[in-house]
């Protein structure tokens, strides 16, 4: 069987999971849907086996994660956590735990990023997405949320429970899985001597003038961990050098937009002031609503 | 033996771009689903680790800082988005009580 044929059962499966996982009217077959949603996990790796890669069977039946070595292990431990918390992050039918979800997911990718040996990037999401972001997420559903229904308080509001037209999302969605992974497990067959000359140039042009390699780029190993250039610096030092020497105008403008940010953050709260006020006085329907872009035109 | 299955089933970039590719599309379907406002939002941040996923592990196996540089940008952006579409989010929920997205299909002066 070839390897885009598992890979687009694969991704069939996986769509006709999420769409059983999805909080929906009608009967719960969220079990089956975590059953195939795993199967769907497991096919993939399968498929990612080099021996299946190359077609030449044999042991490719036999998926072992490999419980010897450590490193190999945590891929997969961090990555069916990441999966998991995300599937959970978009069917879960309260958003404070959809939040919570989420601290998951980036817990999982930054222990995906220790394994690539980004050490530095892995604590900053820890800190600026686990801390920050999801702090500041937590700060609005706890102001934005609407009152519950005195007959059923478990219940959340009807556009939580129930999404809007969860088949064709997923659908389209694992049809953008599908696309992607084609393109990436595309059987190659590299022609040798345009690589050749294409390796040269780029050796000769685009590596030699980099900031990080200084020239030895050609050197690199596949994993970059034996990169000859910097094998004497921390993940910090490298990603530092890179960063100020490389990209000096990209931290400019980052600047600039969180500062747009930061701008535009404090204008939004001030028109917020505004409408509560008058929101407070009149009914939220179209009379506030004039009086509200009135007031909103004169603090603009 | 036990070798063999160890060099099979350790992780590649492949490994590492399906995870990206897989938190990506989870986001997108998502973000096109869900109806809550905030939820929304929080599925463009999980898009987002899917890109920084991809990004790590692009730099690691290729021996170039680059990728992981472009980390920060995204954390930036991601920063500044949480910042302006939060305040957003709060504003339309004093106009109107609720956070469906529903509410605001109808466009008008």
């Amino acid at each position: 069987m070839s390897v885009q044929l598992v890979l687009y059962i694969a991704t069939v499966v996986g769509a006709a999971a999420l769409y059983l996982l999805m909080p929906k009217p009608g009967k719960d077959l969220r079990v089956l849907g975590g059953l195939l949603a795993a199967g769907t996990l497991g096919l993939l790796w399968l498929l990612l086996l080099p021996l299946t890669l190359r077609g030449t069977g044999g042991e490719a039946g036999l998926l072992n994660t490999g419980f010897e070595d450590g490193e190999t292990l945590f891929y997969y431990v961090f990555s069916a956590i990441g999966l998991c918390a995300a599937v959970r992050v978009i069917t879960h039918t309260r958003p404070v735990y959809s939040a919570l979800w989420f601290v998951m997911v980036v817990i999982a990718s930054a222990g995906l990023l220790l394994t690539l040996s980004a050490e530095f990037m892995a604590f900053a999401m820890l800190i600026i997405y686990g801390g920050a972001i999801l702090v500041t997420y937590m700060f609005v559903i706890m102001l934005a949320t609407p009152p519950r229904s005195e007959q059923d308080p478990d219940e959340g509001p009807i556009y939580d429970r129930f999404g809007q037209e969860p088949l064709w999302a997923s659908a389209a969605g694992f049809l953008l899985l599908a696309v992607l992974l084609g393109v990436m497990f595309q059987p190659m067959t590299p022609n040798a001597s345009a690589a050749a000359d294409d390796d040269a140039a780029v050796i000769r042009d685009v590596l030699a003038n980099r900031s990080d390699t200084g020239g030895d780029a050609a050197l690199a190993t596949p994993t970059g961990r034996d990169t000859p250039a910097g094998a004497e610096l921390s993940n910090v030092e490298q990603v530092g050098l890179d960063l100020f020497r490389g990209h000096p105008l990209a931290i400019e403008l980052a600047g600039v937009i969180l500062l747009l940010a930061l701008i535009g953050a404090v204008v939004i709260a001030k028109t917020q002031i505004f409408a509560d006020r008058d929101g407070e006085a009149a009914e939220p329907d179209g009379q506030a609503d004039t009086v509200e872009s009135a007031d909103t035109g004169v603090s603009a | 033996m036990s070798a063999t299955l160890l060099a099979l089933s350790s992780p590649m970039l492949s490994h590492y771009l399906m995870t990206g590719a897989i938190l990506f599309a989870l986001g997108l379907i998502g973000f096109v689903s869900r109806r809550n406002l905030i939820v929304k939002f929080l599925c463009t941040e999980m898009m987002f680790q899917g890109v920084v996923v991809t990004l790590g592990a692009f730099s690691a196996f290729h021996g170039n800082f680059t990728g992981q540089t472009f980390v920060i940008f995204v954390l930036t952006v991601a920063a500044a988005e949480a910042a302006l579409a939060l305040g957003l989010v709060v504003l339309m929920f004093r106009r109107k009580q609720t956070l469906d997205a529903e509410a605001w299909s109808v466009l008008r002066g």
